[in-house]
């Protein structure tokens, strides 16, 4: 049977081209098949709702930002090309772009300052512009004809985007259709595809790996919103009527986001496969039911959406994936053992051979960082030196992680100024820029990407230096080795023990390629083994020109690591130097103990 | 034009107390659970209807009929809370958000089912009777409506000072983990908080009958006023609610009366929108 099986994808993959050509064609024919009116309205609308939850699963689905008002830019593309058409004889088939451009600046303006928001907020939000946009329709007589609705003449015409018959039309969406699937597959498999995963699961460690999150949030934005205004242009010359409350409902907005997520959201087939279902069952339903039960198919739809996110919360194409994947593991396990040459990061570096140089590579000028009236860093200065581990330890809110964020650019500090490479980094604003400039960073609660393997979370860190994706692959496989994740590459990170998690995180950040590495307390938590396998992996990197600073609590790790340790409490220094004098400073052991403790014991 | 600013202050204040009502259910759920309940709006719906036909069949005064929605639905929301709400409070949010969309959905298409669409209406002796002030008309159904809104929102505020259950409400409201070690079971006051909410939205249903009439989608026109009122008052402060419920009815005053009642909806979204994006911890919220 496996072997069949096998034997078959081989041949497949072998002729993958013909194979795609033979695909292609196929489905180039099935506007050809249905006979009747009733067969061809029913695919034409099948094809409509993928095109749109297609576009929606793009913003919604791999980005994580869920709108509940995608209705809005429907409607403006099905306005506009319509009012542009009947007042100034503009062809639809140009008036469909002039919406979707309009979609897309109007998307922009308000998207922007929107993406600052949680999801739950993102979505209100977008719900309520839809709402503005439908009332002001309404309202605004001169321009749309309000609730009365704007009806196309029937003039069958190319350039009036009006045929006979239905099976133009369902060329049209069809070629919509796999505009955005095309779209979508490139995504998916491209470097952006991985970011908009990355920022999905989780913003900042997105951040944290070069990744420039609101670009990426915005240019799927734009595709997304693209896509549905044309689609909204197409409704309008399918039907030949709109009005404000069909084209600007949210109605459409949910059904959407319920297609994609009853389909599989975040994947490229899943909201096809969601309209390819429940469209012809809601057709059937609302034909069946509609007469005596006109509400119906609603309340049906609620109940499939409650128990689909819960009991299926990767939707039809994830039940089928997972049936599938079993025959995938086998391969995968093949796969996940690299041959050799394996890349090391790049070691352009002039220290390379001694282990100490003593050329700063970050100064930090007396900072200073508030929160309210807490003084979390107050006036700290340091520098660290190119090649060295620096530890940096310090009791609980010393300060520590604040410290972090401020160097890895997650917050600005209210005074002061960061050097880095001799240039001034204060005020680069944004995590991705740190990231870029060469200054990668672990969390202390990690934070692991989680729909992801290993192996991706790890290419993810890789696309801060590299843009294809084999490449960032190839080098992810060799830094899955040497942080010990090789049997894991292919395992799904949520599923990782915290020793793998932390192992991960530091993997990913390495990945990045930084020349100054923040490590946040990568060994708290794992038992002596699995320290000293961590302790050998960080001794390993000053010799490839990466800069270490760490925070850490395992005290025989920072003492047999660090160069130098810096103690810092209530946000200030106490004192700097090497790890055998610190332990013995009197004021050292006072922050740790209190000044009773020390009291007593002398 | 005194008599003018005067007269929309006080019907926007009358009206304005309903909203609050009916928000404060909304920033209680908010609050506590860290959800948005997308299907508020239609427990407003399903409690007009009770109203609505509890009067129709029994001929028992709306504001009368509330002794029965506010504990019916407390139990409604502890039940919707026990089977719907829990097992996606640790979801990400796309589950939660089409959890209660998915409610939303069922509840308004069943009254669609059983009612149709028409539009029904609560006729009593004092639908239409008024107070004259010298020149200034108040409502007498506004006015009680404005005040058992009042009243209900201040019982509220006093169950969350006075009570053990109210502490531990807002115990949890404001540290969860904090308050789960110092032995608030947490499941039970999620669910109390729950139908409490549920309870204001159905009080404020049984308020609204006599001055509005209802329809399976008259949900999603209030839902929308209560998600600005709640963003406008800070999410998670009642107070804030409560001014934020008086403002909004005055701003919908003025701008019906001023720009034109049909874009008085666009004007507060638009604000709604503008507050997220500029001030989104509201404008009667901490830090």
């Amino acid at each position: 049977m496996r072997s069949n099986f096998t034997w078959l994808s081989d041949f497949i993959m072998g002729h993958k081209k013909s194979f795609l050509a033979a695909a292609f064609l196929a489905i180039l024919c099935i506007p050809l098949l249905p006979q009747n009116p009733f067969y061809q309205d029913l695919l034409i609308q099948v094809f409509f709702w993928a095109t749109l939850a297609s576009a929606w699963n793009l913003l919604g689905g791999f980005a994580g930002q869920i709108s509940l008002g995608h209705a809005a830019f429907f409607g403006i593309g099905a306005y506009t090309s319509t009012i542009l058409y009947l007042t100034f004889g503009l062809s639809p088939w140009i008036g469909m772009f002039a919406g979707a451009g309009l979609s897309v600046s109007v998307a922009l303006i308000v998207g922007l300052p929107c993406f600052r928001l949680s999801s739950h907020f993102f979505a209100l939000a977008t719900l309520a512009f839809a709402e503005v946009l439908r009332l002001l329709a309404s309202y605004w007589r001169g321009l749309t004809n309000g609730g009365v609705g704007l009806l196309i003449p029937h003039q069958v015409a190319f350039k009036n985007f009006v045929f006979e018959g239905k099976l133009a039309y369902s060329y049209v969406i069809l070629a919509m259709l796999l505009g955005i699937f095309f779209v979508s597959y490139f995504l998916k498999n491209s470097r952006l595809g991985y970011s908009l995963v990355a920022l999905r699961e989780d913003q900042n460690a997105a951040e944290s790996l070069g990744v420039n999150t609101n670009r990426t949030k915005m240019i799927s934005l734009v595709i997304s919103v693209f896509f549905t205004s044309l689609v909204g242009t197409f409704y309008a010359q399918y039907y030949a009527f709109i009005d404000p409350d069909i084209v600007f409902t949210s109605q459409i907005s949910i059904q959407l986001a319920l297609l994609s997520i009853i389909g599989g959201v975040g994947t490229i087939l899943g909201p096809i496969i969601g309209a390819t279902f429940l469209i012809p069952l809601d057709v059937f339903l609302r034909g069946w039911l509609g007469g005596v039960f006109s509400g119906m198919n609603f309340v049906i739809y609620g109940f499939v959406l409650i128990c689909a996110v819960r009991y299926f919360p990767y939707g039809i194409f994830g039940w089928l994936k997972m049936r599938s994947d079993k025959f995938l593991t086998k391969s995968a396990l093949v796969f996940s053992s690299p041959g050799a040459g394996v890349p090391v990061p790049d070691a352009n570096e002039p220290c390379r051979q001694s282990t100490r140089c003593e050329k700063p590579l970050m100064m930090v000028n007396s900072i200073s960082k508030r929160f309210g009236g807490l003084h979390a860093v107050e006036d700290l200065s340091f520098s660290i030196h190119e090649g060295e581990i620096l530890g940096l330890i310090g009791p609980n809110g010393a300060g520590k992680t604040t410290v972090f964020n401020l160097i890895s650019g997650f917050i600005t500090p209210h005074s002061g100024s960061i050097h880095f490479e001799g240039r001034d980094i204060t005020s680069l604003g944004h995590a991705h820029r740190f990231c870029k400039q060469g200054i990668g960073r672990t969390f202390q609660i990690v934070k692991p990407f989680q729909s992801m393997t290993v192996l991706e979370n790890i290419m993810v860190g890789g696309f801060n230096r590299v843009r294809d994706v084999e490449k960032a692959r190839e080098e992810a496989l060799g830094i899955v080795e040497r942080i010990h994740l090789s049997h894991h590459a292919m395992t799904q990170s949520s599923h990782l023990t915290l020793a793998n998690r932390k192992r991960l995180e530091l993997g990913r950040a390495l990945a990045t390629r930084p020349r100054l590495l923040l490590l946040d307390e990568v060994m708290a938590g794992l038992n002596p083994k699995e320290t000293e396998d961590i302790i050998a992996v960080i001794r390993s990197l000053p010799k490839e020109g990466i800069t270490i600073l760490m925070i850490e609590h395992v005290m025989k790790a920072v003492m047999a690591l660090s160069d130098r340790v810096m103690v810092i409490s209530s946000g200030i220094k106490i004192v700097e130097g090497l790890p055998e004098h610190i332990t013995k400073d009197k004021r050292v052991i006072d922050a740790y103990l209190g000044e009773a403790y020390n009291a007593t014991a002398v | 034009m005194l008599e003018i600013i005067l007269q929309l202050v006080i019907n926007g204040l009358l009206l304005g107390g309903i909203y609050a009502l009916l928000s404060i259910g909304l920033t209680m759920i908010f609050g506590v659970l860290e959800i948005i309940n997308f299907a508020h709006g239609e427990f407003l719906m399903i409690s007009m209807y009770v109203t609505f036909f509890i009067f129709q069949a029994l001929g028992i005064d709306p504001y009368i009929t509330l002794v029965i929605i506010i504990p019916s639905f407390f139990l409604l929301g502890v039940l919707v809370e026990q089977v719907i709400i829990k097992p996606i409070l640790n979801d990400p949010p796309l589950n939660q958000i089409f959890t209660t969309i998915g409610l939303g959905l069922i509840f308004q298409n069943l009254a669609l089912l059983f009612f149709k669409a028409d539009f029904r209406t609560v006729k009593t002796s004092y639908s239409s009777a008024n107070i004259f002030l010298g020149e200034l008309i108040v409502s007498i159904p506004r006015l009680i409506a404005f005040l058992l809104a009042v009243t209900i929102i201040a019982g509220l505020f006093v169950f969350l000072r006075k009570t053990f259950t109210g502490k531990a409400i807002r115990a949890l409201a404001q540290q969860r983990r904090a308050a789960m070690l110092m032995g608030i079971n947490v499941d039970k006051t999620y669910s109390i908080a729950f139908g409490i909410g549920i309870a204001c939205v159905g009080a404020a249903g049984a308020i609204l009958m006599p001055l509005f009439f209802v329809f399976p989608t008259v949900g999603s026109l209030f839902v929308l006023i209560a998600f600005v009122v709640v963003v406008l008052g800070g999410y998670n402060s009642l107070g804030g609610t409560l001014v934020a419920g008086l403002v909004i009815g005055v701003i919908e005053g003025f701008s019906g009366f001023f720009i034109s009642p049909h874009l008085k909806e666009v004007i507060y979204f638009i604000m709604f929108i503008f507050i997220l994006i500029f001030r989104p911890t509201g404008l009667f919220g901490r830090r």
